[in-house]
């Protein structure tokens, strides 16, 4: 295939049954973000998804089974790595996410590898079960990188074209915390800018108590052990940072 | 349980310490599936490092020596691994022939529409 050049922006917006949240979102976009190029990953989705975005001519890649959000995100960065994107937003498909903060995203990305849309830069935690788990997550990250992040588990992150590369070629780069805590030992630069996020319109959440607690034991141990013997990566920047 | 015994143990642990670690770091085993088998190697190192567990245990199973319990616990082990293992075989059984379906119906249509696009070049041309 020959690689395209000067795209700038690509919006991956994997949706695992957001049939009643993912028009809301796409035609956001649409209508006030022409400027911006998206796609959808439809992970094997058992509501009527993948019909809705084809009954609204959305530009959306159907994935025939379920392949999970890591690979259905790694679909989006090949995506986005073919076509010569020059950044890649991973964007959640249920409407969390606000996309007026990609411009101020954008903006830094001139700085950084990975952009994370935060929540808590400038504002402060609130004190609950979930948030005690982010705060566990983004201790190992300092313990092992001596980097702080504010929000490791945001799913709203920016990768450069350098960061896409990885992500699109590598086995078990998903787009979670590990990986994020892997590149900065890998050289990358991590900045987060703050955001805010809403609440889940509609729909039901993927983690419930138990999947979250698997999931953040499951990300420190990764953070902490895992990583350590996973080999260092060279980002292939075109500019130094 | 013996010195040797417990040395083997430990031996072996480190053994599956390395071979998991040089897995991952070739990416043949996804973090995933490693977490079980540190795990399980973690877990004979603290039995051979505390041979007090094994005792223990033995006693309260009415196990006759520490060692047969820490065979009896490696067997319950892949026991586990192994059940685990065949089910995720179905899975990717059902998924796998799920994806030729796919291809094949795919295959099928795509087909007919070079059919048809044949049959209008040579009405075309006629």
């Amino acid at each position: 295939m020959k690689r395209e050049y000067g795209k700038k922006l690509l919006i991956i917006i994997p949706a695992y049954n957001e049939a009643e949240n993912i028009e809301r979102v796409v035609d956001d976009l649409i209508e006030n973000y022409p400027q911006y190029d998206y796609l959808v990953i439809n992970d094997g989705s058992k509501d009527k998804t993948a019909d809705i975005c084809e009954r609204r001519g959305y530009r959306f890649i159907d994935m025939p089974i379920n392949v999970g959000l890591a690979d259905g995100v790694q679909t989006g960065m090949m995506y986005a790595h073919r076509h010569g994107y020059e950044y890649a937003l991973q964007f959640d498909g249920d409407g969390q996410h606000d996309p007026k903060y990609i411009e101020k995203m954008l903006a830094r990305m001139e700085h950084c590898d990975i952009c994370i849309g935060s929540r808590f830069v400038d504002e402060k935690k609130p004190r609950s079960l979930r948030m005690l788990g982010s705060n566990i997550i983004g201790f190992t990250i300092r313990l092992t990188t001596g980097k702080r992040i504010n929000d490791p588990t945001s799913g709203m992150r920016m990768f450069s074209r350098a960061a896409i590369r990885v992500m699109a070629k590598q086995v078990d780069y998903g787009p979670e915390p590990d990986t994020v805590a892997h590149l900065i030992r890998s050289g990358a630069v991590v900045e987060e800018v703050q955001v805010e996020m809403r609440e889940r319109i509609a729909g039901e959440s993927y983690l419930n108590f138990s999947r979250s607690i698997k999931y953040m034991l499951h990300m420190c141990f990764s953070i902490m052990f895992i990583q350590w013997c996973r080999p260092k990566l060279k980002l292939k920047r075109r500019v130094n940072l | 349980m013996s010195l040797i015994l417990r040395v083997a143990l430990v031996v072996a642990s480190v053994c599956v310490f390395f071979f998991v670690m040089k897995k991952i770091r070739r990416a043949q085993l996804n973090i995933d599936d490693s977490i079980y088998w540190i795990f399980f190697a973690t877990l004979i190192l603290v039995v051979s490092i505390f041979p007090q567990i094994a005792i223990w245990a033995s006693e309260l199973l009415d196990i006759q020596s520490p060692a047969n319990f820490v065979f009896l616990f490696i067997s319950f082990m892949i026991v586990i691994k192994l059940f685990q293992v065949s089910i995720d075989c179905s899975v990717q059984k059902h998924r796998l022939n799920h994806l030729v379906q796919k291809l094949a119906l795919l295959n099928y249509e795509q087909e007919q529409i070079n059919k048809e696009k044949e049959k209008e070049q040579t009405l075309i041309e006629k």
